[in-house]
């Protein structure tokens, strides 16, 4: 805990929001042709169904897709960043710091997802600009059985 | 090396990934944008990107994982998958810009179980500067 940081960011700090979506395999084709994946594994159900896995899968981090909530427009910042790294620091342009992923196993078509996102920290550290305010959000992806099928722990960069 | 697999009476270690180069376009990162519904302004509009003091849009931080993903995947084929990784942005990567993903497997680690690789990855742009850099675990199914 930093005690410089706003007292409304310090509360923040530990609050966890829950939803659940039911992943496609239309959200998995179009997730790989964003990154520019070409395996038919993740969009050929003929192919896919002949491979080791039996079936259309996702690529390793798609969950990704499923990590930011589909909140109206006018619930984000002015900015447009998404809601999970709205804390009310003062500092206002936000970059992606790093990430750590771990995948459990892929996600198959059909699965409904149940997504836990966690502000796990929020810290300052002195950059070559002025003060940073590094936000540290951690998102867990479990199955209907309540499995874990990813973990992240993302870090973003906000400075004035 | 084929998206079929690897060849394991090839293999030593240290062992070269087969380089990834990539040229994130406007129309790419839209539509990881899209993909991920995220919806932070740097990635779509360039006249909010250099009013924050960036040079164009910018290719996301989690799209930034999925090219170093795509260099281990090209390798492993249907021989393996990627465990973990982790991965920092030190530079932002924006439109038209060549990125070449570079990767080497660095070996066993004694913390992991027989069957995982340790690799440890860059992404350089076309002005050489180190975009981001990655460490990765991956499992091998039929090391032998």
């Amino acid at each position: 805990m930093n005690a410089a940081l706003p007292e409304a960011v310090q509360r923040a700090i530990g609050v966890t929001r829950k939803r659940r979506f039911e992943v496609t395999a239309r959200d998995i084709h179009r997730f790989a042709q964003a990154i520019g994946e070409t395996n038919p594994i993740h969009r050929d159900q003929d192919r896919a169904r002949n491979s080791r896995y039996g079936g259309i899968v996702a690529p390793p981090l798609f969950c990704q897709a499923l990590t930011y909530e589909d909140v109206p427009p006018e619930q984000l910042l002015a900015d447009g960043s998404p809601r999970e790294i709205s804390v009310p620091v003062p500092a206002v342009r936000t970059v992606g710091g790093g990430s750590e992923y771990t995948i459990h196993r892929l996600v198959r078509a059909g699965e409904v997802i149940e997504i836990k996102s966690t502000l796990k920290d929020v810290y300052t550290k002195q950059g070559r600009s002025g003060l940073l305010y590094i936000i540290v959000v951690e998102t867990v992806f479990t199955d209907a059985d309540e499995q874990p099928v990813a973990t992240e722990l993302a870090t973003y960069i906000k400075r004035a | 090396m084929s998206k079929m697999g690897i060849d394991w009476s090839e293999f030593s270690l240290p062992t070269i990934l087969p380089e990834l180069v990539v040229t994130p376009t406007h129309s790419q990162i839209f539509m990881f944008s899209a993909a991920t519904w995220n919806r932070h302004h740097i990635h779509y509009s360039r006249d909010a990107a250099i009013a924050e003091g960036l040079e164009d849009i910018v290719v996301q931080r989690a799209l930034i994982g999925n090219f170093f993903v795509r260099l281990l995947t090209n390798w492993l084929g249907d021989t393996g998958e990627v465990k973990n990784i982790s991965w920092r942005v030190l530079s932002s990567a924006v439109p038209n810009r060549k990125l070449r993903c570079q990767g080497v497997v660095t070996g066993h680690d004694p913390a992991l179980s027989r069957d995982d690789l340790a690799c440890e990855m860059t992404i350089i742009n076309d002005a050489g500067e180190t975009v981001a850099t990655a460490r990765a675990t991956v499992c091998i199914q039929d090391l032998s």
